[in-house]
This record gives C-alpha cells, sequence and structure tokens, in this order.
C-alpha cells in the first residue's frame, strides 16, 4: 500500500465517520448518542491527517526523506546500541533504532491489513447497516434476567414513575418499566396507565408478540434486550414501531420468579421510527 | 506486505522488474523523448494508478449505494454488519486519539522527561507503570500504540505493557462505568480495580524476570536529520494508524462474527458450574471484544453468573480480546502475541480467583 492510498483511505474513513454524524444520523444505529462528537472529531483528523500525507507526497517531501534516511540508519543503529539512551537526546532522529537492531524496511508502505481499513468504508455507503432489532431479540432469546436481590432499596427509581401525580400517563423506558415489573416489592406500577414505545417482535412459542427496546451502554455490540408481552392487540409486522399505552399486569407471587412481563393495552398507535433506536 | 500482492506496481525500487517494463511499454517510448526514465517517473505512474484504482472503488461504491443497499434483506447478514461497525466506529475515536497522543510522545517529548518520571530499574517501574494506567482515559485500542512509542523512547518493555493492561482496566472512565452498572456493590468495584492492578503488575513483573527482547519486533523507523518535529508527528501517526487501525478492523470482523453466532443459551447452561462459570465469562470477554467502558453494563446483565464469574469477565475483557489480540500483533508481532496472551490470561485468572474468593 503507497502513501498515496494510505492517504486516500483515511481521507475515505474520516468521510464514512462524517458522513455518519454529520450528513445523517446514521451512527445512533451503532452507539451511542454522546459518541457523536467524537466521531466527528476523529472524522476531521483522519480527512486532515490524508489530505497532508497526499500533499507530502505529491510535493516529494517524504520521498527525499526517505533517501536521506537510508544512509544514517545504520550508523545510528550501530552507535546507539543499548546503553546509549542519553546520548539519543539530542536529535528527534533517533526513534527506533536503538532496540530493534535497525532491519531497514521501507517505512512509506504499510502492510496489506491496512487495506482491511475500507470494509468499515463499505459498510457504511453500501450496507449502512440498520439499527438492531427483531431478528437479534429473536436469535438472544431470553432478556437480561433481574439484577441481584441484595441490590434492592426503596430509592433506587430514577424514573418518571417517582415524580408523576397519581392519575397522570407515565411515559417510561421499557427497561424501566422492566426493571420496576422485576424488583419494585411496593408494586407501585399497578395501577397506573403507562406509555411505552417500541418495535414489535412476534412471539413464536406463544399467543401475543412482544414490544422490545434495545438498551445500549456504548455500542450495538453490547446491546441488551428489554421486552414487554402484549396479547390484547393483534401481532402488527416485525420491527415496525408503535407506542403503547396501557396498565402492568401484575403476577401473583414473587416479582423476582416472573420470567416475563405483560402490559394490558388500552391504546396501540404506530409511530414513525423514533431517531435513537436504542435507549 | 504489498510486495508480493501488487508486484507490478511495486517494480519501482528493482531495475529487473521485466513484468512492469512489459506492462509499461508505452512508457518507454515517452519516456525516451524525456530525460532519463528515472524513479519520479515510474513512481508518478504509480501514483496516478493509485488515484485511479480509489476512484474506481468509490464509483462502485456509489453505483453499489444506489442499487444494491435496498437488495440487502438477510436479517442475520445486516445484524452482524451493525454489529462490525459499532465496535469500528465506536473504537475509532479512541484509537485517533490514542494515536495522536502516541504521535506526540514520540515527536515532542524527549527521552530525557521518561527517564524522571519512570524509574530505571524495570522491577520498580512496572508498579509506577501500573499506578499511572489509572491516570489515562481511554480504552484498549488507545494503548497500544501508546505502549509501543513508551517502548521506543526507551521505558523498559516490562513497564510499558504493564500500563498497556492496567490504563484500559482501571482508567477513571472505567472504574465510574463499573460503579454506576454496580450501584449497591462496592465491593464489585474494589474488586475490580485490585484485581486488575494485581494481574497487571504481576504480569510485568513475569515479563522483567522471563521475558526476552527479540519476542518484541518493533517497527524501525528512521527519520531523516532534518525532519521537522511536525513531519515526525505526521508520519509516526500515519504509520500506526495503518497498523493499529487494519488489525482493529480484523478483531472487530472476529467479534462481530462471534457475537451473531454464539448462542447465549449455551451459557446460561453452564452459569451454575462453579469453576466452569468463571472461565466461560472469562472466554466471552476475549470472544465479544467489548470496549472496557462498557463490560461493566454487559457483566451486570449476566445476572445468572457468580460475582466471581461477573469480575473474571471484567479483569480479562480490557487485557485479552480479540480485538487487542490483532492489534498487538500489528505493533509488536505475533511472536510478541503467542508468549504475552498466554500469560496474562493465567495470571488474569489467577488474580480473579485470589480477589473474588477474598472479597465475595
Amino acid at each position: 500500500m503507497n502513501r498515496i492510498a494510505q492517504g486516500l483511505t483515511l481521507v475515505l474513513l474520516g468521510s464514512a465517520a462524517l458522513t455518519s454524524t454529520l450528513l445523517t444520523d446514521m451512527y445512533l444505529n451503532w452507539v451511542k448518542a454522546g459518541f457523536g462528537p467524537f466521531l466527528i472529531a476523529a472524522g476531521v483528523v483522519m480527512v486532515l491527517l490524508g489530505v497532508l500525507v497526499i500533499t507530502a507526497e505529491l510535493r516529494g517531501e517524504s520521498h527525499a526523506l526517505d533517501e536521506e534516511a537510508a544512509v544514517p540508519e545504520g550508523a545510528a543503529a550501530a552507535e546507539a546500541g543499548d546503553e546509549g539512551r542519553s546520548e539519543l537526546d539530542h536529535a528527534v532522529s533517533e526513534y527506533g533504532s536503538g532496540k530493534s537492531g535497525g532491519h531497514g524496511h521501507d517505512h512509506s508502505r504499510a502492510p496489506w491489513v491496512a487495506w482491511l481499513l475500507l470494509f468499515p468504508v463499505l459498510a457504511v455507503f453500501v450496507i449502512a447497516p440498520p439499527a438492531l432489532g427483531s431478528y437479534t431479540v429473536e436469535s438472544t432469546g431470553g432478556s437480561a434476567g433481574p439484577p441481584p436481590r441484595d441490590e434492592r432499596g426503596p430509592s433506587r427509581f430514577t424514573d418518571n414513575l417517582s415524580e408523576a401525580a397519581p392519575d397522570e400517563v407515565v411515559e417510561l423506558n421499557v427497561q424501566e418499566f422492566v426493571m420496576r415489573a422485576w424488583i419494585d416489592e411496593e408494586r407501585e406500577l399497578a395501577g397506573r396507565e403507562i406509555e411505552l414505545t417500541g418495535f414489535a417482535v412476534p412471539n413464536p412459542e406463544g399467543e401475543g408478540w412482544y414490544l422490545a427496546r434495545l438498551q445500549m451502554a456504548c455500542c450495538a455490540a453490547d446491546a441488551v434486550v428489554n421486552k414487554v408481552l402484549i396479547t390484547d392487540h393483534p401481532a402488527p409486522e416485525a420491527d415496525t414501531w408503535w407506542r403503547v399505552r396501557g396498565t402492568w399486569v401484575e403476577p401473583e407471587g414473587d416479582l423476582y420468579e416472573v420470567s416475563q412481563h405483560e402490559i394490558s393495552t388500552s391504546s396501540v398507535e404506530e409511530v414513525t421510527n423514533p431517531p435513537d433506536p436504542y435507549e | 506486505m504489498s510486495e508480493r500482492t501488487t508486484p507490478e506496481r511495486d517494480s519501482a525500487p528493482d531495475p529487473a522488474a521485466s513484468l512492469g517494463d512489459s506492462i509499461a511499454a508505452g512508457w518507454d517510448e515517452r519516456a525516451d523523448e524525456l530525460p532519463p526514465a528515472d524513479w519520479g517517473k515510474e513512481k508518478s505512474s504509480r501514483r496516478t494508478g493509485t488515484v485511479w484504482l480509489f476512484a474506481l472503488f468509490t464509483t462502485v461504491m456509489a453505483i453499489a449505494h444506489a442499487w444494491f443497499t435496498d437488495e440487502l434483506t438477510s436479517q442475520a447478514f445486516l445484524a452482524w454488519a451493525t454489529i462490525f461497525t459499532a465496535i469500528s466506529f465506536q473504537a475509532l475515536p479512541f484509537l485517533v486519539f490514542g494515536v495522536a497522543l502516541s504521535a506526540a510522545l514520540v515527536a515532542f517529548v524527549p527521552a530525557s522527561a521518561y527517564q524522571r518520571f519512570i524509574p530505571n530499574k524495570p522491577g520498580r517501574a512496572v508498579p509506577v507503570a501500573g499506578i499511572s494506567g489509572a491516570l489515562l482515559p481511554g480504552c484498549e485500542c488507545a494503548s497500544v500504540p501508546i505502549a509501543g512509542s513508551l517502548i521506543k523512547r526507551g521505558v523498559a518493555p516490562a513497564a510499558a505493557l504493564t500500563f498497556l493492561l492496567a490504563a484500559p482496566s482501571i482508567n477513571p472512565i472505567v472504574m465510574i462505568a463499573t460503579a454506576v452498572a454496580f450501584a449497591g456493590q462496592p465491593e464489585m468495584i474494589l474488586a475490580r480495580f485490585v484485581a486488575s492492578l494485581l494481574a497487571s503488575v504481576v504480569i510485568g513483573w513475569v515479563w522483567v524476570r522471563f521475558g526476552k527482547a527479540d519476542w518484541l519486533r518493533l517497527p524501525s523507523r528512521t527519520h531523516a536529520p532534518g525532519a521537522s518535529k511536525w513531519q515526525v508527528f505526521r508520519e509516526s501517526m500515519l504509520h500506526d494508524m495503518m497498523h493499529a487501525g487494519g488489525y482493529l478492523v480484523v478483531g472487530a470482523l472476529a467479534a462481530a462474527t462471534l457475537n451473531v453466532m454464539v448462542p447465549r443459551e449455551w451459557l446460561l447452561a453452564v452459569a451454575e458450574a462453579p469453576i466452569i462459570s468463571v472461565l466461560v465469562l472469562a472466554g466471552l470477554a476475549v470472544l465479544l471484544s467489548i470496549c472496557s467502558e462498557a463490560d461493566a453494563f454487559v457483566a451486570v446483565s449476566l445476572t445468572d453468573f457468580s460475582p466471581t464469574a461477573k469480575l473474571a469477565f471484567m479483569v480479562i475483557g480490557p487485557i485479552v480480546d480479540l480485538k487487542l489480540i490483532a492489534m498487538q500483533a500489528g505493533v509488536f508481532g505475533w511472536r510478541f502475541v503467542a508468549r504475552f496472551v498466554p500469560i496474562c490470561l493465567v495470571v488474569g485468572l489467577l488474580s480473579t480467583f485470589l480477589i473474588g474468593g477474598i472479597l465475595f
């Protein structure tokens, strides 16, 4: 891979990062919204570096540097030896020559593996990967289990339900709903009108369908499934987005033993995809 | 190297390259009219070829974008592509940050500065490096190039490797993320800090005692004495970006494939077995290659597993994973990886069992 190719690869990769953040919201399909500014910065740095490398190459600058370097390399490596750390301080030129025995390779070339940097470019511009959806929910099987018992405490909920007036409709994340349904011994959820937004996932094993949402800490590789069962409304097409109002179907017995949470719906309406598919 | 893959474009330094000559027969005629058919001439034709290649690539991408994108409907493939892109793009800012920092270390900080801060004796330098790992906010993608440049600046390899392991394991962002994920379980936060630091320092000491200098392959780069600091900075950044970046993609490809293919039910089947469950989560951490700043959130969701198993997930993940192995191979060579990775696995697991046994 010559230097022009390296520079162009960096420009393309940087453009992919900038396209997915500045021109579109595609990056929200893959990473947390908080990564946006960092991706933009990384994209700008890569485009700049690529342009600098190409300009320097076209001016013949780095080529001249290589040729000059070819002569002093052997000498520098020989005199540097192992003990010569302090005497190298004076120059920038020494770096890399001391320990590795000075086997000169043409540093202006990159290994073949650097071509793989074009894969993410292809992924962004050709595949344009969508957010994870029903396929992931179905293939993941069960959702995350309840947190360990000893974590429970009355003040652990910071969701909308804690502040809402008793007769208000409360908008919750699917994750907040599931957490309440699993560990809230006070059962504050009972009888309250809740609003949830998520995508539809068919339930292959039993009746009804799931309203699901993926919870993401950093990027799609660490996505965790949260889902709520709905049985009183006909199953919509998979991966369509729905806003559901209804009340929690309160289970008998120990909440901790419940394997899936159910909501009985009062209204179900389709929504256009929310800008951030994860929560 | 590309010498082998694209001989016809690499022929410039080799006067006996007959393939290049026969292809460039047309060039020779014109070259006869001009002063000697020298390097510059062939080089510029190679450059033109590269530019055409990229122009073609971009055109094909544009056509594929218009005609092909909507045809991709395989759910499994799209999930794979999403996870691959997610891992790549999540690591990219950290990689660029790490590469820029390591280039700055090479170009602007004189070697004498390190000698002031890091003890000369490797045995004493290792714990210092371990503690200083707690200061650099970044994940494992940033620390590989930084460790490489530390070694080049004369820091003892063992100390640089300890830094490489400690920085992604115990830095402030990771510890805060762990505290958020394991709210109400301070012992888990403590266990992670102690076990990771212990493992990093012990691995460093093992390397001091048994490590051999020729296991580490560092790229030898030489710059003309006249090169300005900014030129050194640019060259160093480009070099690290191409090496570490290329291998980051290898790791992301492997991790995405396993992420989509390994069914979660397999995990639940072994969650109850005491020692095996620890090994399974350690193995999962290696395969999934989740960023160390996010792994606590995944660990907390693996609720069927024991605290020690979750600890193993968080101790092993930042020091050994597919993405990291590939990047280390790119910077230090496979000979290094074949020795370093097993040491990390063994010491990391021992440290997990020890700290887990004391605290849980």
